[in-house]
């Protein structure tokens, strides 16, 4: 494993933890880390020149036009998914990181843009390619810092943002889990 | 219709007392005494007689209708001539109501004693003013009946009345293959539908996903498209790679230290699948299911964290590795493993497309899967483990720059008959080709079901796929969407701790037995002629008429086509598929029949 020294004392605590006494703040601890640990710069590169220019199309016969012309950088996605993974392994418990990105429009939207293994989110519809901001999402984008949501299913996300190297919020991380998980969900 | 026809027709008038009439299995009844609006061109009506043939080995099916124009109880009996071999299946055809319009179409089959009881207007069905209660009746012919002509009697008896018809089977000398002509598949995902199919099952059992009754349901589904010359498959990942635990072997440690853990579920899964127990008391010879998926997909067994990392690798090939050698020592060779990626990057969890790969750079991915694979699985393995993926949008690039790396292609209908050369090119090579298409809704004549399977049987390619095969939709009993992909239902409702047929579910099934005739009668006839001959019979055309002319479009990148590109494709002859008239598949079956009869 390549986790920086200071990760692996949490990874450590947090591996100590089964089942997690208190959901909301180790998620918390991943997001805190998130924040450090995912590189905006990078994240603003994962989608394609082409496929940023699809994404708000729309046409008037093909409701799969945007999805279907959907691609990403390969590497940058790699680089930023598996540091994602990596941090959704400092909780003992099932665990996913989540990448949000804003999508340039009048109003501004926003895209999941990496998703996790258990599928898990509070805030996206499946399929979705984007969608309208929700509120606590405007809030992180807006400078307030994390936030902890519980609107759906008995998940707990804890929005985080993602900086880049100007010191710009690029966008944001869902780190999310649930006291109780489904074997066969999302498994379609 | 032909002297030889297997199903006759009689015009005739609605009766205003009790009775009861007979529809080939083309004319569905409606539940008011009449034939559906899909099934009536040429006046249809329900009829007195009718007199079905067939080599052995083999079902012929009709519908059954019991008129009561005042209502009340009934008793319905079907009998079968002694020592005629023949055995009789009825089911009761619930009539669904659209969504879309209010109309009644029968489809759900309810399996019922051949001694039924029941009562018009059906309290169940809950229909106002129902005067007409359907059912189908499956005849099936066993290889060993005497050949000859038999009256297999109905009888329906209410207020002390009684009305007989008979269903003459001519039961012919030749026997259909037990082996399909190609692979007709019926596609599902994951299994935690079951759970909502069949609350029963979940309220009887602890653990539902782990118990005897959850297994048995998956064998139900294997079961029953099994005998119905189908087969079924069970997708086991989601598009994030989360693996169900019954799909998968359970894997503990990471690296170098990653194995199998246990395979206690996986072996209850498909262990009778994969040994073929599961089909033990069919009326076809129980053999091992031909495909399964592997839950392989890009964070199983490997995780994506490693990727392209030695750790990738290490994980990937030590348990693939493991999987051959239990597969191998439990002799389990007769099944095609795939690998295959069901993924889309549209769906955010991988960077790159596995199903439907629309950009060629993706090509990379499948190339690293197939090095990977070669290294898990020792090259004189008898353990069949094959590649497939599932093309549409640059389909005939891939042909050319994946080949030695896919196997097994699963391609969009309607541009693999752009290309006709692909078929000897992939199986030139020995690839496995399939095509996949939809299922017609209740509401289109039930000869379209025929469609999708001929045409790949036109095409000499291997297989036909239906996808969502066991969702009925939110209310498929009162509020039916129109059921454009199930073809079982959940019997949960009806007291059946399992799956039940469709109408179309058997129409398949008969089309099926057909081209398996079919496939016999090509030895002496030839492919060209027994070919030219369905087509024509079929809707007129010629089998050249069954691809479409290659488009200007197919010589453009595929990454700039759109939809409606496609929709906007010439289709010239589309009008002779689009609007089949309900005997268009009787037709050809005429034609097998008339072929059987002529061979010594």
């Amino acid at each position: 494993m390549k986790f920086p020294a200071a990760l692996s004392v949490a990874l450590v605590a947090a591996c100590a933890q089964e089942p997690p006494a208190d959901l909301a703040r180790d998620l918390d601890m991943v997001a805190r880390t998130a924040s450090v640990m995912v590189d905006g710069d990078v994240c603003k590169r994962i989608q394609t020149e082409r496929s940023m220019g699809y994404m708000l199309k729309e046409h008037p016969k093909d409701p799969w036009f945007a999805s279907d012309n959907f691609d990403v950088n390969h590497a940058a996605y790699i680089q930023t998914k598996k540091t994602l993974i990596r941090l959704s392994r400092l909780v003992s418990f099932p665990c996913d990181v989540n990448l949000w990105m804003p999508v340039p429009a009048n109003p501004p939207r926003i895209q999941i843009l990496i998703r996790n293994v258990h599928e898990m989110s509070q805030f996206w519809k499946w399929g979705d390619l984007h969608q309208e901001i929700p509120e606590e999402m405007k809030r992180v984008l807006a400078g307030e810092g994390r936030i902890t949501a519980s609107r759906r299913g008995g998940m707990v996300s804890v929005l985080a943002p993602v900086y880049d190297s100007l010191g710009a919020i690029a966008g944001l991380v869902e780190v999310v889990g649930r006291p109780a998980q489904d074997p066969q969900e999302n498994v379609k | 219709m032909s002297r030889l026809a297997a199903a006759a027709l009689v015009l005739g008038a609605v009766a205003a007392a009790q009775d009861l009439k007979l529809s080939a299995e083309s004319r569905r009844p409606d539940p008011f005494g009449g034939i559906v609006a899909a099934d009536s061109a040429g006046g249809a009506v329900l009829g007195e007689s009718l007199r079905l043939a067939s080599a052995r080995g083999n079902y012929v099916s009709c519908h059954l209708a019991v008129l009561l124009p005042d209502g009340g109880d009934y008793q319905l009996r079907v009998s079968v001539p002694p020592r005629s071999g023949l055995e009789a299946g009825l089911f009761r055809e619930w009539f669904h109501r659209l969504k879309a319009g209010g109309a009644y179409y029968p489809d759900a089959l309810v399996p019922v004693d051949s001694g039924y009881s029941g009562h018009l207007p059906d309290r169940d069905n809950r229909i106002e003013r129902q005067t007409a209660q359907a059912f189908w009746l499956d005849i099936w012919i066993p290889p060993a009946s005497p050949p000859g002509v038999y009256d297999v009697v109905a009888a329906v008896s209410s207020g002390g009345k009684s009305v007989a018809r008979k269903v003459q089977v001519e039961v012919l000398a030749a026997v259909v293959p037990p082996e399909d002509a190609l692979s007709i598949d019926h596609n599902s995902y994951g299994s935690q539908w079951l759970a909502g199919y069949y609350p029963s099952a979940v309220r009887a059992e602890g653990k539902f996903f782990a118990s005897p009754s959850f297994f048995r349901l998956i064998h139900d589904y294997h079961r029953l498209f099994y005998e119905h010359r189908g087969i079924f498959h069970q997708l086991g990942y989601g598009h994030g790679g989360k693996v169900g635990p019954e799909f998968a072997p359970a894997l503990a440690g990471e690296g170098r230290k990653r194995h199998i853990a246990s395979w206690d579920l996986y072996d209850r899964h498909y262990g009778p699948l994969l040994d073929g127990t599961a089909f033990a008391q069919s009326r076809r010879p129980d053999q091992p299911i031909p495909y399964v998926y592997l839950p392989v997909n890009p964070e199983w067994p490997a995780s994506f964290v490693n990727w392209g990392e030695p750790g990738y690798e290490v994980e990937f090939v030590n348990v693939v590795s493991e999987m051959e050698r239990h597969f191998r020592e439990k002799g389990w060779t007769k099944t095609r493993f795939e690998l295959f990626f069901n993924h889309k990057k549209r769906y955010k969890a991988f960077p790159w497309d596995g199903d439907e790969t629309r950009f060629p750079r993706d090509y990379e991915y499948f190339r690293e899967y197939r090095r990977l694979l070669d290294l898990a699985v020792p090259k004189d393995s008898p353990v069949r483990f094959v590649f497939r993926t599932d093309a549409s949008w640059t389909m005939e690039q891939q042909f050319k720059e994946l080949a030695g790396v896919i196997n097994f292609w699963v391609c969009g209908g309607g541009m693999f008959s752009w290309y006709p050369e692909a078929v000897p090119l992939l199986k030139g090579r020995g690839d496995i080709v399939w095509s996949y298409g939809g299922t017609p809704s209740v509401d289109q004549p039930p000869v379209h079901v025929a469609t999708g399977v001929a045409r790949a049987w036109m095409w000499n390619i291997d297989g036909f796929v239906r996808w969502l095969t066991t969702d009925p939709g939110s209310d498929p009993w009162f509020n039916f969407g129109g059921g454009d992909t199930v073809l079982a239902y959940p019997g949960d409702r009806f007291g059946i701790s399992g799956p039940i047929p469709s109408l179309r579910l058997k129409v398949e099934r008969n089309v099926a037995a057909d081209l398996a005739m079919l496939k016999s009668i090509e030895k002496t006839k030839g492919p060209a002629s027994v070919r030219t001959a369905v087509a024509r019979q079929f809707n007129g055309t010629t089998p050249e008429q069954w691809w479409t002319p290659r488009p200007p479009l197919a010589g453009t990148p595929p990454q700039d086509w759109s939809n409606d590109d496609l929709d906007k494709v010439p289709q010239p002859d589309r009008d002779k598929f689009d609007h089949l008239d309900p005997d268009a598949w009787q037709r050809v079956r005429n034609y097998i029949l008339e072929q059987v009869k002529e061979r010594p």
